[in-house]
Protein backbone atom coordinates (compact mmCIF):
# COMPACT_ATOMS: atom_id res chain seq x y z
CA UNK A 1 0.00 0.00 0.00
CA UNK A 2 1.39 3.86 -0.45
CA UNK A 3 2.93 5.66 2.05
CA UNK A 4 0.53 8.33 3.20
CA UNK A 5 1.74 11.54 4.09
CA UNK A 6 0.25 11.32 7.43
CA UNK A 7 1.82 9.40 10.13
CA UNK A 8 -0.83 7.55 11.31
CA UNK A 9 -3.05 4.47 9.92
CA UNK A 10 -5.43 4.60 7.86
CA UNK A 11 -8.18 2.35 7.02
CA UNK A 12 -7.75 0.76 3.60
CA UNK A 13 -9.90 2.61 0.46
CA UNK A 14 -12.97 1.62 -0.85
CA UNK A 15 -13.47 1.09 -4.41
CA UNK A 16 -16.59 2.80 -3.88
CA UNK A 17 -15.82 5.99 -2.70
CA UNK A 18 -13.04 6.01 -5.86
CA UNK A 19 -15.67 6.14 -8.13
CA UNK A 20 -18.50 8.47 -5.78
CA UNK A 21 -15.66 11.16 -5.61
CA UNK A 22 -15.78 11.00 -9.26
CA UNK A 23 -19.13 10.65 -9.81
CA UNK A 24 -19.05 14.18 -7.55
CA UNK A 25 -16.33 15.52 -9.97
CA UNK A 26 -17.84 14.69 -12.83
CA UNK A 27 -21.56 16.33 -12.10
CA UNK A 28 -19.61 19.32 -10.49
CA UNK A 29 -18.71 19.58 -14.04
CA UNK A 30 -21.66 19.42 -15.62
CA UNK A 31 -23.58 22.53 -13.04
CA UNK A 32 -24.56 25.63 -15.01
CA UNK A 33 -21.41 28.16 -14.28
CA UNK A 34 -21.33 31.66 -15.08
CA UNK A 35 -18.94 32.35 -17.56
CA UNK A 36 -16.54 34.15 -15.33
CA UNK A 37 -16.48 31.00 -12.99
CA UNK A 38 -15.49 28.74 -15.73
CA UNK A 39 -12.31 30.74 -16.35
CA UNK A 40 -11.07 29.86 -13.23
CA UNK A 41 -13.03 27.36 -11.56
CA UNK A 42 -10.22 24.01 -11.45
CA UNK A 43 -10.23 20.97 -13.40
CA UNK A 44 -11.82 18.82 -10.83
CA UNK A 45 -12.02 15.85 -12.68
CA UNK A 46 -8.32 16.29 -13.15
CA UNK A 47 -7.50 16.76 -9.94
CA UNK A 48 -9.36 13.62 -8.37
CA UNK A 49 -7.79 11.50 -11.37
CA UNK A 50 -4.12 12.73 -10.41
CA UNK A 51 -4.90 12.27 -6.59
CA UNK A 52 -6.14 8.77 -7.16
CA UNK A 53 -2.97 8.01 -9.40
CA UNK A 54 -0.76 9.10 -7.13
CA UNK A 55 -2.17 7.60 -3.98
CA UNK A 56 -3.82 4.49 -5.55
CA UNK A 57 -1.65 4.06 -8.24
CA UNK A 58 -3.08 0.34 -9.29
CA UNK A 59 -6.46 1.05 -9.30
CA UNK A 60 -6.67 4.21 -10.71
CA UNK A 61 -4.44 4.25 -13.78
CA UNK A 62 -3.86 5.58 -17.13
CA UNK A 63 -7.38 3.29 -18.28
CA UNK A 64 -9.43 4.99 -15.69
CA UNK A 65 -7.99 8.52 -17.01
CA UNK A 66 -8.59 8.03 -20.32
CA UNK A 67 -12.54 6.84 -19.14
CA UNK A 68 -12.76 9.57 -17.73
CA UNK A 69 -11.67 12.13 -20.32
CA UNK A 70 -14.23 10.69 -22.66
CA UNK A 71 -16.98 11.15 -20.03
CA UNK A 72 -15.48 14.77 -19.46
CA UNK A 73 -15.43 14.86 -23.43
CA UNK A 74 -18.76 14.48 -24.12
CA UNK A 75 -20.39 16.71 -20.64
CA UNK A 76 -18.41 19.86 -21.77
CA UNK A 77 -19.52 19.41 -25.50
CA UNK A 78 -16.22 20.03 -26.91
CA UNK A 79 -14.03 17.59 -28.93
CA UNK A 80 -14.36 13.75 -28.83
CA UNK A 81 -10.72 12.66 -27.58
CA UNK A 82 -9.47 16.04 -26.42
CA UNK A 83 -9.71 15.11 -22.77
CA UNK A 84 -8.85 11.83 -23.31
CA UNK A 85 -5.81 12.40 -24.14
CA UNK A 86 -4.64 14.89 -21.71
CA UNK A 87 -5.44 12.92 -18.90
CA UNK A 88 -3.91 9.82 -20.19
CA UNK A 89 -0.64 11.56 -20.69
CA UNK A 90 -0.99 13.44 -17.65
CA UNK A 91 -1.49 10.31 -15.57
CA UNK A 92 1.25 8.55 -17.43
CA UNK A 93 3.83 11.39 -16.18
CA UNK A 94 1.84 10.90 -12.83
CA UNK A 95 2.82 7.39 -12.73
CA UNK A 96 6.18 8.07 -13.71
CA UNK A 97 6.88 9.79 -10.40
CA UNK A 98 4.56 8.24 -8.63
CA UNK A 99 6.76 6.84 -5.52
CA UNK A 100 8.51 10.50 -4.99
CA UNK A 101 5.41 12.14 -5.63
CA UNK A 102 3.68 9.97 -2.65
CA UNK A 103 6.49 10.62 -0.18
CA UNK A 104 6.46 14.46 -0.75
CA UNK A 105 4.92 16.80 1.68
CA UNK A 106 1.44 18.77 0.64
CA UNK A 107 3.83 22.00 -0.18
CA UNK A 108 6.22 19.60 -2.18
CA UNK A 109 3.31 17.74 -3.74
CA UNK A 110 1.10 20.97 -4.29
CA UNK A 111 4.13 22.52 -6.96
CA UNK A 112 4.27 18.64 -8.87
CA UNK A 113 0.80 18.69 -8.95
CA UNK A 114 0.65 22.55 -10.27
CA UNK A 115 2.94 21.69 -13.12
CA UNK A 116 1.43 18.34 -14.02
CA UNK A 117 -2.42 20.28 -14.22
CA UNK A 118 -0.05 22.65 -16.38
CA UNK A 119 1.00 19.55 -18.65
CA UNK A 120 -2.69 18.69 -18.88
CA UNK A 121 -4.18 22.32 -20.36
CA UNK A 122 -0.77 22.31 -22.35
CA UNK A 123 -1.97 18.97 -24.17
CA UNK A 124 -5.30 20.20 -24.43
CA UNK A 125 -4.43 23.31 -26.08
CA UNK A 126 -2.16 21.77 -28.48
CA UNK A 127 -4.73 18.67 -29.42
CA UNK A 128 -7.50 22.19 -29.87
CA UNK A 129 -5.05 23.85 -32.08
CA UNK A 130 -3.82 20.98 -33.97
CA UNK A 131 -7.55 20.74 -34.41
CA UNK A 132 -8.28 23.92 -35.85
CA UNK A 133 -9.59 26.10 -32.72
CA UNK A 134 -8.03 29.53 -32.48
CA UNK A 135 -5.51 30.39 -29.26
CA UNK A 136 -7.76 31.20 -26.36
CA UNK A 137 -5.44 33.20 -24.30
CA UNK A 138 -3.52 32.66 -21.45
CA UNK A 139 -6.29 32.93 -19.08
CA UNK A 140 -6.38 29.38 -20.06
CA UNK A 141 -3.89 28.29 -17.75
CA UNK A 142 -5.74 29.82 -14.89
CA UNK A 143 -7.35 27.27 -13.72
CA UNK A 144 -4.06 25.03 -12.87
CA UNK A 145 -3.25 27.66 -10.28
CA UNK A 146 -6.54 27.38 -8.24
CA UNK A 147 -6.58 23.62 -8.75
CA UNK A 148 -2.66 23.65 -7.09
CA UNK A 149 -4.08 26.22 -4.28
CA UNK A 150 -7.24 24.02 -3.46
CA UNK A 151 -4.69 20.79 -3.62
CA UNK A 152 -4.41 20.17 0.05
CA UNK A 153 -7.82 20.79 0.82
CA UNK A 154 -9.05 18.36 -1.45
CA UNK A 155 -6.10 15.67 0.22
CA UNK A 156 -7.29 16.71 3.36
CA UNK A 157 -11.16 16.22 2.74
CA UNK A 158 -10.62 12.75 0.79
CA UNK A 159 -8.37 11.45 3.72
CA UNK A 160 -11.54 12.50 6.03
CA UNK A 161 -13.51 8.99 5.92
CA UNK A 162 -10.54 7.09 6.95
CA UNK A 163 -8.89 8.55 9.88
CA UNK A 164 -11.27 8.24 11.98
CA UNK A 165 -10.87 5.10 14.31
CA UNK A 166 -12.45 3.20 16.71
CA UNK A 167 -9.92 2.45 18.95
CA UNK B 1 7.70 -14.14 -16.13
CA UNK B 2 4.16 -14.65 -15.16
CA UNK B 3 4.05 -17.12 -13.00
CA UNK B 4 0.87 -18.39 -11.40
CA UNK B 5 2.15 -18.11 -7.90
CA UNK B 6 3.39 -14.53 -8.04
CA UNK B 7 2.20 -12.06 -5.98
CA UNK B 8 -0.93 -9.94 -7.08
CA UNK B 9 1.07 -6.55 -6.97
CA UNK B 10 3.74 -8.09 -9.69
CA UNK B 11 0.80 -9.10 -12.11
CA UNK B 12 -0.37 -5.79 -13.04
CA UNK B 13 -1.22 -6.04 -16.57
CA UNK B 14 0.39 -4.39 -19.59
CA UNK B 15 3.32 -1.80 -18.51
CA UNK B 16 2.02 1.83 -18.18
CA UNK B 17 4.14 2.62 -21.70
CA UNK B 18 1.93 0.65 -23.54
CA UNK B 19 -1.33 1.69 -21.67
CA UNK B 20 -0.56 5.19 -22.64
CA UNK B 21 0.29 4.00 -26.34
CA UNK B 22 -3.30 2.69 -26.70
CA UNK B 23 -5.32 5.31 -24.93
CA UNK B 24 -2.98 8.33 -26.99
CA UNK B 25 -3.97 6.13 -29.89
CA UNK B 26 -7.48 6.33 -29.41
CA UNK B 27 -7.44 9.44 -28.18
CA UNK B 28 -5.75 11.16 -31.53
CA UNK B 29 -8.45 8.55 -33.32
CA UNK B 30 -11.16 10.07 -31.73
CA UNK B 31 -9.41 13.39 -31.87
CA UNK B 32 -8.68 12.95 -36.02
CA UNK B 33 -12.45 10.96 -36.90
CA UNK B 34 -14.61 14.04 -34.59
CA UNK B 35 -12.84 17.25 -36.32
CA UNK B 36 -12.16 15.87 -39.83
CA UNK B 37 -14.76 13.04 -40.75
CA UNK B 38 -17.52 13.79 -37.90
CA UNK B 39 -18.06 10.26 -36.97
CA UNK B 40 -19.12 11.04 -33.64
CA UNK B 41 -22.08 12.82 -34.36
CA UNK B 42 -24.81 9.95 -33.82
CA UNK B 43 -22.95 8.78 -30.56
CA UNK B 44 -22.64 12.63 -29.04
CA UNK B 45 -26.37 12.66 -30.47
CA UNK B 46 -26.86 9.48 -28.11
CA UNK B 47 -24.93 10.68 -25.22
CA UNK B 48 -27.02 13.64 -25.05
CA UNK B 49 -30.06 12.18 -24.65
CA UNK B 50 -29.10 10.23 -21.59
CA UNK B 51 -27.16 13.05 -20.45
CA UNK B 52 -30.17 15.40 -20.76
CA UNK B 53 -32.40 14.20 -17.54
CA UNK B 54 -28.57 14.47 -15.42
CA UNK B 55 -28.58 18.20 -16.90
CA UNK B 56 -32.01 18.48 -16.24
CA UNK B 57 -31.50 17.17 -12.64
CA UNK B 58 -28.21 19.37 -11.83
CA UNK B 59 -30.00 22.36 -13.00
CA UNK B 60 -33.25 21.97 -11.19
CA UNK B 61 -32.04 24.08 -7.58
CA UNK B 62 -30.99 27.01 -10.07
CA UNK B 63 -34.24 26.74 -11.83
CA UNK B 64 -36.02 26.20 -8.28
CA UNK B 65 -34.53 29.03 -7.21
CA UNK B 66 -35.40 30.97 -9.98
CA UNK B 67 -38.85 30.44 -9.80
CA UNK B 68 -38.76 31.49 -6.00
CA UNK B 69 -36.77 34.28 -6.73
CA UNK B 70 -39.97 34.88 -9.56
CA UNK B 71 -42.49 34.05 -7.18
CA UNK B 72 -41.31 36.46 -4.68
CA UNK B 73 -41.04 39.56 -6.78
CA UNK B 74 -42.48 42.51 -4.57
CA UNK B 75 -45.67 44.14 -5.67
CA UNK B 76 -43.93 47.46 -6.15
CA UNK B 77 -41.55 45.92 -8.40
CA UNK B 78 -44.23 44.50 -10.32
CA UNK B 79 -45.96 47.30 -11.01
CA UNK B 80 -43.06 49.37 -11.73
CA UNK B 81 -42.41 46.96 -14.25
CA UNK B 82 -45.56 46.87 -15.14
CA UNK B 83 -45.42 50.75 -15.92
CA UNK B 84 -42.54 50.29 -18.15
CA UNK B 85 -44.20 47.28 -20.44
CA UNK B 86 -46.66 49.84 -21.09
CA UNK B 87 -45.11 52.31 -21.40
CA UNK B 88 -42.98 50.18 -24.40
CA UNK B 89 -46.47 48.83 -25.46
CA UNK B 90 -47.67 51.48 -26.10
CA UNK B 91 -44.26 52.83 -28.49
CA UNK B 92 -44.58 49.79 -30.21
CA UNK B 93 -48.20 49.48 -31.12
CA UNK B 94 -47.98 53.00 -32.78
CA UNK B 95 -44.71 52.31 -34.38
CA UNK B 96 -46.24 48.46 -35.57
CA UNK B 97 -49.14 50.36 -37.55
CA UNK B 98 -46.37 52.30 -39.07
CA UNK B 99 -45.04 49.72 -40.06
CA UNK B 100 -48.01 47.76 -41.32
CA UNK B 101 -48.93 50.63 -43.78
CA UNK B 102 -45.08 50.58 -44.63
CA UNK B 103 -44.85 47.11 -45.27
CA UNK B 104 -47.92 46.61 -47.30
CA UNK B 105 -47.06 49.26 -49.47
CA UNK B 106 -43.96 47.54 -49.67
CA UNK B 107 -45.50 44.43 -50.38
CA UNK B 108 -47.20 45.96 -53.34
CA UNK B 109 -44.06 47.30 -54.84
CA UNK B 110 -42.55 44.45 -54.93
CA UNK B 111 -45.65 42.55 -55.97
CA UNK B 112 -45.82 45.18 -59.30
CA UNK B 113 -42.23 44.72 -59.82
CA UNK B 114 -42.04 41.15 -59.59
CA UNK B 115 -40.21 40.51 -56.70
CA UNK B 116 -40.70 37.53 -53.99
CA UNK B 117 -42.12 38.33 -51.20
CA UNK B 118 -40.01 38.17 -47.80
CA UNK B 119 -41.37 37.17 -44.81
CA UNK B 120 -40.31 35.60 -41.67
CA UNK B 121 -41.80 34.37 -38.93
CA UNK B 122 -40.52 33.36 -35.90
CA UNK B 123 -40.15 29.70 -35.17
CA UNK B 124 -39.99 29.18 -31.63
CA UNK B 125 -39.04 30.29 -28.24
CA UNK B 126 -36.38 28.73 -26.36
CA UNK B 127 -34.91 28.97 -22.85
CA UNK B 128 -30.81 29.34 -22.35
CA UNK B 129 -29.79 25.54 -20.65
CA UNK B 130 -26.30 26.46 -20.13
CA UNK B 131 -23.39 27.54 -22.26
CA UNK B 132 -20.88 25.35 -23.14
CA UNK B 133 -18.17 24.58 -20.94
CA UNK B 134 -15.19 24.15 -23.60
CA UNK B 135 -13.79 27.16 -23.37
CA UNK B 136 -12.70 26.48 -26.83
CA UNK B 137 -16.03 26.94 -28.38
CA UNK B 138 -18.98 29.34 -27.75
CA UNK B 139 -21.70 27.87 -27.60
CA UNK B 140 -25.21 27.80 -25.71
CA UNK B 141 -27.53 24.75 -25.35
CA UNK B 142 -31.03 25.33 -25.69
CA UNK B 143 -33.92 23.58 -24.41
CA UNK B 144 -35.91 22.72 -28.04
CA UNK B 145 -34.79 20.57 -30.10
CA UNK B 146 -36.04 17.94 -32.81
CA UNK B 147 -39.23 18.23 -30.77
CA UNK B 148 -40.19 21.11 -32.00
CA UNK B 149 -39.00 20.87 -35.41
CA UNK B 150 -35.97 22.77 -35.11
CA UNK B 151 -32.96 22.27 -38.06
CA UNK B 152 -29.28 23.30 -38.39
CA UNK B 153 -28.72 26.40 -39.87
CA UNK B 154 -32.06 28.51 -38.39
CA UNK B 155 -31.23 31.92 -37.11
CA UNK B 156 -31.26 32.68 -33.57
CA UNK B 157 -32.39 36.04 -32.15
CA UNK B 158 -32.67 37.79 -29.04
CA UNK B 159 -34.28 40.90 -28.62
CA UNK B 160 -31.34 43.46 -29.28
CA UNK B 161 -30.27 41.67 -32.58
CA UNK B 162 -28.41 38.35 -33.70
CA UNK B 163 -27.02 35.69 -31.48
CA UNK B 164 -26.22 33.05 -33.76
CA UNK B 165 -27.11 29.97 -35.38
CA UNK B 166 -28.53 26.52 -34.85
CA UNK B 167 -25.32 24.37 -35.63
CA UNK B 168 -26.58 20.48 -33.92
CA UNK B 169 -30.02 19.32 -33.28
CA UNK B 170 -30.58 16.96 -30.71
CA UNK B 171 -33.94 15.17 -29.42
CA UNK B 172 -34.55 17.63 -26.77
CA UNK B 173 -31.42 20.07 -26.92
CA UNK B 174 -30.08 22.32 -29.66
CA UNK B 175 -26.99 23.28 -29.84
CA UNK B 176 -26.80 27.43 -30.82
CA UNK B 177 -22.88 28.66 -32.09
CA UNK B 178 -22.92 32.63 -31.27
CA UNK B 179 -21.37 34.88 -33.62
CA UNK B 180 -18.83 35.16 -31.13
CA UNK B 181 -17.19 31.88 -32.56
CA UNK B 182 -14.76 31.43 -34.56
CA UNK B 183 -16.85 29.17 -37.14
CA UNK B 184 -19.23 31.84 -37.79
CA UNK B 185 -19.51 34.63 -40.58
CA UNK B 186 -22.51 36.70 -41.02
CA UNK B 187 -22.92 38.47 -44.29
CA UNK B 188 -23.84 42.37 -42.72
CA UNK B 189 -24.39 45.74 -44.32
CA UNK B 190 -23.46 49.19 -42.54
CA UNK B 191 -27.23 50.51 -42.23
CA UNK B 192 -25.92 54.51 -42.74
CA UNK B 193 -24.47 53.64 -45.76
CA UNK B 194 -25.42 50.27 -47.12
CA UNK B 195 -22.25 48.92 -47.57
CA UNK B 196 -21.52 45.20 -47.37
CA UNK B 197 -19.21 43.26 -45.83
CA UNK B 198 -18.55 39.92 -43.72
CA UNK B 199 -18.45 39.33 -40.04
CA UNK B 200 -15.87 36.87 -38.40
CA UNK B 201 -16.21 35.77 -35.00
CA UNK B 202 -12.77 35.14 -33.65
CA UNK B 203 -13.64 33.68 -30.46
CA UNK B 204 -14.89 36.31 -27.86
CA UNK B 205 -15.75 38.86 -29.94
CA UNK B 206 -16.65 39.66 -33.39
CA UNK B 207 -14.92 41.89 -36.06
CA UNK B 208 -15.32 43.43 -40.09
CA UNK B 209 -12.01 41.75 -42.37
CA UNK B 210 -11.38 42.93 -45.41
CA UNK B 211 -12.70 46.21 -46.11
CA UNK B 212 -11.09 48.46 -48.58
CA UNK B 213 -9.11 51.64 -46.35
CA UNK B 214 -10.90 54.54 -48.10
CA UNK B 215 -14.12 52.54 -46.79
CA UNK B 216 -16.78 54.65 -44.96
CA UNK B 217 -17.30 53.33 -41.43
CA UNK B 218 -17.52 55.24 -38.20
CA UNK B 219 -17.95 54.40 -34.72
CA UNK B 220 -21.10 54.10 -33.80
CA UNK B 221 -22.43 52.45 -37.05
CA UNK B 222 -24.25 49.57 -36.68
CA UNK B 223 -23.90 46.27 -38.44
CA UNK B 224 -27.46 44.66 -40.11
CA UNK B 225 -27.60 41.79 -41.86
CA UNK B 226 -27.89 42.18 -45.43
CA UNK B 227 -30.02 39.21 -46.29
CA UNK B 228 -28.53 38.48 -49.22
CA UNK B 229 -27.32 35.06 -47.99
CA UNK B 230 -30.60 33.29 -48.25
CA UNK B 231 -30.14 32.82 -44.39
CA UNK B 232 -30.42 35.80 -42.27
CA UNK B 233 -33.48 38.13 -42.57
CA UNK B 234 -32.45 41.36 -43.42
CA UNK B 235 -32.29 44.17 -40.72
CA UNK B 236 -31.37 42.44 -37.89
CA UNK B 237 -28.78 44.09 -35.67
CA UNK B 238 -25.68 42.13 -35.29
CA UNK B 239 -22.85 44.80 -34.03
CA UNK B 240 -21.88 47.79 -33.10
CA UNK B 241 -18.45 49.30 -34.15
CA UNK B 242 -16.43 50.72 -31.46
CA UNK B 243 -13.13 51.64 -33.38
CA UNK B 244 -12.15 51.98 -36.70
CA UNK B 245 -7.99 52.07 -37.19
CA UNK B 246 -6.92 53.37 -40.46
CA UNK B 247 -3.14 51.96 -41.37
CA UNK B 248 -2.09 53.13 -44.27
CA UNK B 249 0.68 50.56 -44.40
CA UNK B 250 -1.96 47.72 -45.03
CA UNK B 251 -4.86 46.86 -47.43
CA UNK B 252 -7.74 46.69 -45.18
CA UNK B 253 -8.74 48.87 -42.19
CA UNK B 254 -9.34 47.40 -38.59
CA UNK B 255 -13.14 47.33 -37.31
CA UNK B 256 -13.58 46.32 -33.91
CA UNK B 257 -17.18 46.14 -33.08
CA UNK B 258 -19.22 44.29 -30.25
CA UNK B 259 -22.26 42.25 -31.01
CA UNK B 260 -25.53 44.32 -29.71
CA UNK B 261 -27.45 41.04 -28.13
CA UNK B 262 -27.07 39.50 -25.21
CA UNK B 263 -24.45 37.15 -26.47
CA UNK B 264 -23.37 35.84 -23.38
CA UNK B 265 -26.29 36.98 -21.50
CA UNK B 266 -30.19 36.48 -21.12
CA UNK B 267 -32.30 33.80 -20.57
CA UNK B 268 -34.46 33.78 -23.52
CA UNK B 269 -33.70 33.74 -26.95
CA UNK B 270 -36.17 33.27 -30.63
CA UNK B 271 -35.28 31.15 -33.13
CA UNK B 272 -36.68 32.03 -36.66
CA UNK B 273 -37.26 30.24 -39.80
CA UNK B 274 -34.68 30.54 -42.40
CA UNK B 275 -35.37 32.71 -45.44
CA UNK B 276 -37.89 31.27 -47.77
CA UNK B 277 -38.36 31.98 -51.64
CA UNK B 278 -34.86 31.59 -52.12
CA UNK B 279 -33.80 31.26 -55.74
CA UNK B 280 -32.41 28.07 -56.58
CA UNK B 281 -29.41 27.26 -56.11
CA UNK B 282 -27.17 27.77 -59.93
CA UNK B 283 -25.59 25.26 -61.20
CA UNK B 284 -21.88 24.95 -60.06
CA UNK B 285 -19.38 26.99 -62.29
CA UNK B 286 -16.35 25.72 -63.81
CA UNK B 287 -14.38 27.84 -61.69
CA UNK B 288 -14.27 27.23 -58.05
CA UNK B 289 -15.67 30.31 -56.29
CA UNK B 290 -15.19 30.47 -52.52
CA UNK B 291 -18.42 30.17 -50.76
CA UNK B 292 -18.72 32.61 -47.39
CA UNK B 293 -22.55 33.02 -46.70
CA UNK B 294 -23.02 29.69 -44.62
CA UNK B 295 -20.81 28.28 -42.86
CA UNK B 296 -19.99 25.13 -41.76
CA UNK B 297 -22.78 23.35 -40.07
CA UNK B 298 -19.85 21.25 -37.44
CA UNK B 299 -17.62 23.26 -35.48
CA UNK B 300 -14.75 21.65 -37.59
CA UNK B 301 -12.07 23.79 -39.11
CA UNK B 302 -13.46 25.81 -42.57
Amino acid sequence: MSFDRPKELLKPVRRRFIYLSFAVAVLFNLLPMPTDAVLWLPDFIAMLILYWVINQPRRVSIGTAFTLGIIADVACTGMFGQHALAYSITAYLALLRQRQLVMFNLGQQTLAVLALMFANQIIMVFARMATGSAFIGWSYFLPPLTGAILWPLLTKLLLLPYRQHKV
Amino acid sequence: MDFANNPSFIRQGPSPGTRLAICVALSVALLVGDSQYGLMEYTRQGMSVLFYPLQRAINFPLVAARHADDFLTTQATLQAQNEILRRQQMVSAAKLQQLETQQREFEALRTLNQLKSVRQDASALAEILYSSRDPFSYKIIIDKGTDSHLEPGQPVVDDHGLIGQITRVQPLTAEVTLITDKTLMVPVMIQRTGLRAILYGYGGGVELRYLPSHADVKPGDLLITSGIDGLYPEGVPVAMVTRVERNPDTTFIRVTSFPTAGVDKGRFVLILNEKTHVPARPADPVVVVPKKSKPSQDDSTE
